[in-house]
């Protein structure tokens, strides 16, 4: 059994118009997508700003409302507050938050901060609280004086740590960690994901993955899911993703992840335009007729791509023999 | 599950103590005392704050020595008499009553009054700022529709209406009644900026850390909003001071034997009183404006103090 | 736009209905009947027993308060205990009054404010903002009922410039238009003044802050390096910005007017509808008490009223609610 197994999930907005205020239509930030976090794996979840990812995230752990569809968690369906409360789902599944300076409390120290989950979750005795406190800012590699200092006096980097220590604080074993590094510099980011990683390792920690920068989840991520106007528009391995891409849309962010190589800057540069060219000509063959993704389809046993049967099999073979 | 941060965390048990005490060494002082020591470095703000705190002090205090009900008895012998002189050094009004001692009586009430306001109206405010704030949607909907409907009502009016209604009231009934009608501005200004406060991820975090709603209001958001309480409750401590002497000067604040610095302003109605006899209400004038004055100018202050502050803590 | 105001409109209607009940509700809960002592100090209480039964006021609340709105809407607000005559008429001789001084005040506080605001936020920092920022800072936090006071006692009494009492005085009432034109006008001049130096505050700041803002703006540093002089950046560019933001304080101040209009009125002796107030409450006399609250809550709700319209034209957002 996965350890998180998302079906269906639908997050609606209502668009309320008119005198009366009626419900007239809604935004679909997340309109039916299914996959499986497996324990101890990170999952990559892939798309632009606006296609839900984020949102995703949030329903997963409990901070938005899901319109329909579940989430189940131990076989409870933690979409239902009232489960979330009797299994205090929160001491298992914690959040790492993009925005490192908004997401701690600027008037609380630190030691405040990155106990709080304990105080609510665990009840320790006050040195078992310090104590453990100073063990997860040592495993984030913060010394001992940053105990007793507010959030804005670190770096970016040194913030996101302390987000990081704070979400692993009650030993959980999903954390959703929503584009963790993208306000961070180049070599900071390196820095926090290989906390990231080693906590992973060392404590057994699935991720749910979130990000816009393929780059990042190629780095982190065995198992991705690329997210296109609130549906999932292909699952797979990493291997899969990166190289059998079968939807235009994944193929597209592949081919913005910049090129360090100038020497096939020419070449980089064509294909990025073969890319775009099919996109325009062929967009109907990706979206059905109101620009929506189609449902997956299994392709191989860990690959999935949102195209009709036909066309999918067509290009897998394609792609299977270029590979070949 | 401790076990497992024991192994992969170097700090243990031992450390604790001497640990503590290095974090100790390098803790950063908290917001209230950096605007404190802002707050400090304003010569005349202390100066103002000092002339508050003791004139405060002293009318509590002097009150208490005198005897209101033999205060407010009439004697024919000191009619009007001139201020200055070694009995009435203040005058005397139109029933012979010192001056002097009515100030200090009056001043007790009148700033009772305006602090017992303030405490009850801006507590009031700002939970119900926050909790609109905080809980988007029908909660917020409900509560501003209340909110409109208390700005529609005309305060003044409303308030004279109730305090002839009720029979016997004294300064706590009062007191009760103005705070009805004073805590929309402070509620107003909490709520637009716990509504901005509650979109940070910080609060998001707080909810995944399984803290409740009520403790997310108040010792998350509300400490980050302290700055602005404080401001706030020192203007509206000024304009409080304003109410119950201006409904007294009308004739429905407190009793007319309780004196209190609106009744002693109320003697200039009458137009001999106000020329002929100015020791009478002109005192008890001043000594609003210069309270209202002092304690908007270290509000004005605080404001800045309280900025620098946020300054320094953005600044990284 | 429209539907915004339409809507906005139908939330005043239970605000109405509601502000209507309290206000019944209240004036029966005040003390003592209207008959009591009013007619004859030696009345048989038999008699007044009977008038209390014709005049319905031992029917159920419910009752009377229906009654009280049929009549209502037929323009009848009942009669004045104390004046013996119709409530409607009673107001509305003295509803002129408070409504010019109002009017005056307010215009005298857009005169005063707008030069001072546009002229604070421009010399920022320097000499003249000081000056205005510390009179803005006095005028905040005095009690009006206070500066009303020492106003009559200073230009009133000491000086002797103004008149300390009444809309008119004795000689001009009898006299031409003009005179009586003149009269009143005296009469409102210092009540007038005074209430406008006492409203200026919002509108002083929220200009200054405007026109500090506008100095950085990028529209601004575009006209004025296509060489627009600086007096016409302040005129058609900031000043014009502003505009209908501080228009619509227009409304809200209504609230602030008619509050203030009981202290004014007080103060000066002035027949308005304050003054009315104050000297029914001690008269007991309910019916003109009632009316008056409520003619005060719904001038208000339109005021409000209006500020919203006009800022929801002024800034799209508002308007979906």
């Amino acid at each position: 059994m996965s350890l998180v197994e998302i079906k269906d999930l639908k997050v609606h907005y209502p668009i309320r118009t008119g005198f009366w205020n009626r419900i007239t239509d809604s935004v679909r930030a997340v309109d039916g997508i299914t996959f499986n976090i497996e324990a101890g794996e990170t999952y990559g979840l892939v798309g632009e700003s606006g296609s839900g990812k984020s949102t995703t995230g949030k329903s997963v752990v409990g901070l938005e409302k899901v319109t329909s569809g579940s989430i189940m968690y131990k076989g409870v369906d933690i979409t239902k507050k009232a489960n979330r409360t009797k299994l205090d789902y929160n001491q298992d599944v914690q959040m790492i938050f993009q925005d490192s300076l908004s997401s701690l409390n600027p008037r609380k120290r630190i030691e405040d901060i990155i106990a709080e989950p304990l105080r609510n979750f665990e009840h320790l005795s006050k040195d078992d609280e310090k104590l453990r406190v100073l063990q997860l800012l040592d495993i984030v590699g913060l010394d001992a004086d940053a105990l007793y200092k507010y959030p804005h006096q670190f770096s970016g980097g040194q913030r996101q740590r302390i987000g990081v220590a704070r979400a692993v604080a009650t030993n959980p074993k999903l954390i959703i960690a929503d584009e963790p590094v993208s306000a961070l510099d180049l070599s900071v980011q390196a820095q926090v994901l290989n906390f990231m990683k080693k906590i992973q390792r060392e404590f057994g920690i699935s991720y749910l993955f979130i990000s816009h920068d393929l780059g990042v989840v190629r780095h982190m991520c065995n198992n991705i899911a690329i997210m296109n106007r609130g549906r999932l528009v292909e699952i797979g391995t990493r291997e899969d993703i990166y190289n059998h891409p079968l939807h235009i849309y994944t193929k597209r962010l592949l081919a913005a992840i910049p090129e360090t190589n100038v020497n096939q800057r020419a070449a980089h540069r064509a294909s990025r335009l073969a890319v775009e060219k099919i996109y325009q000509e062929q967009q109907s063959k990706y979206y059905d007729e109101n620009g929506e993704a189609f449902p997956l389809i299994q392709v191989s046993p860990t690959h999935a791509v949102a195209l009709p049967e036909n066309i999918a099999k067509q290009l897998a073979s394609q792609e299977g023999e270029v590979q070949a | 599950m401790a076990e497992n941060f024991e192994q992969h965390s170097d700090v243990s048990a031992a450390d604790l103590a001497r640990l503590t005490q290095e974090a100790q060494a390098e803790a950063t002082p908290s917001t209230a005392k950096i605007i404190w020591s802002e707050f400090k470095a304003d010569k005349p703000a202390m100066a103002a704050l000092f002339i508050i705190v003791g004139f405060i002090l002293f009318v509590m205090i002097g009150a208490l020595f005198i005897n209101t009900p033999k205060m407010m008895e009439t004697n024919i012998m000191g009619y009007f008499n001139q201020p200055f002189t070694p009995e009435y050094w203040l005058g005397a009004d139109s029933g012979g009553r010192s001056v002097a001692k009515q100030l200090i009586v009056g001043s007790r009430n009148s700033i009772g009054i305006a602090i017992g306001l303030t405490v009850i109206s801006s507590t009031f405010g700002i939970c119900w700022g926050l909790i609109s704030g905080y809980f988007n949607g029908y909660i917020d909907w409900g509560m501003q529709r209340v909110y409109d409907f208390m700005m529609m009502l005309p305060m003044t009016m409303m308030i004279i209406v109730l305090v002839t209604i009720i029979p016997h009231y004294n300064s706590v009934t009062l007191t009760l009644i103005f705070s009805i009608f004073y805590w929309e501005g402070t509620s107003r200004l909490i709520r637009s900026r716990t509504l901005a406060e509650s979109e940070k991820d910080y609060v998001s975090a707080s909810r995944t850390s399984g803290t409740n709603h009520w403790k997310i209001i108040f010792r998350e958001i509300m400490p980050n909003i302290s700055s602005l309480i404080i401001v706030d409750c020192t203007l509206s401590f000024a304009e409080n001071i304003g109410v119950e002497t201006g409904l007294s000067y009308l004739g429905f604040g407190l009793p007319s034997q309780t004196p209190s610095l609106g009744t002693m302003i109320a003697n200039a109605n009458d137009p001999n009183n106000i020329t002929q006899y100015w020791w009478t209400w002109l005192p008890a004038a001043l000594e609003i404006i210069i309270l209202c004055l002092s304690i908007s100018y270290v509000g004005q202050v605080l404001r800045r103090a309280a900025d620098a502050s946020q300054r320094q803590g953005a600044a990284d | 736009m429209w539907k915004t105001i339409l809507r906005r409109f139908l939330i005043m209607i239970p605000e109405v209905i509601i502000l209507s009940i309290l206000v019944f509700l209240l004036a029966k809960a005040m003390p003592g009947d209207p008959f009591t002592g009013s007619i004859n100090p030696k009345a048989d209480p038999q008699q007044i027993h009977h008038l209390m039964k014709i005049n319905g006021l031992y029917d159920p609340w419910y009752q009377q308060y229906w009654q009280w709105v049929v009549h209502l809407f037929h323009g009848n607000l009942g009669n004045s205990y104390q004046y013996q005559e119709p409530v409607t008429r009673l107001i509305a001789g003295r509803a002129g009054n408070t409504l010019w001084l109002a009017l005056f005040t307010m215009i005298l506080t857009y005169a005063f404010a707008l030069p001072m605001g546009v002229f604070a936020g421009r010399h920022e920092g320097k000499l003249p903002d000081t000056i205005i920022r510390v009179y803005t800072y006095v005028t905040y936090c005095i009690p009006f009922f206070v500066i009303l006071v020492i106003g009559i006692w200073i230009f009133g009494y000491v000086f002797g410039w103004f008149p300390t009492t009444g809309s008119i005085s004795a000689e001009a009432s009898g006299s031409g238009w003009l005179q009586t034109i003149g009269s009143r006008f005296y009469h409102i001049l210092l009540p007038g003044i005074l209430g406008a130096l006492f409203g200026t505050v919002n509108i002083v700041q929220y200009l200054r802050s405007e026109v500090i803002d506008a100095k950085g703006s990028d529209y601004v540093r575009t006209a004025r390096s296509k060489g627009v002089p600086s007096k016409d950046i302040y005129r058609h560019h900031i000043f014009r910005n502003s505009l209908l933001p501080i228009a619509a304080f227009a409304g809200y101040s209504i609230t602030g007017l008619l509050n203030g209009s009981i202290f004014t009125e007080t103060v000066f002796s002035y027949p308005g509808m304050g003054l009315l107030f104050v000297n029914s409450i001690s008269y007991r006399d309910y019916t003109v008490i009632t009316a008056l609250v409520l003619i005060y809550g719904i001038l208000n709700l339109i005021g409000t009223l209006l500020s919203d319209i006009i800022l929801s034209i002024v800034d799209p957002r508002i308007r979906i609610e």
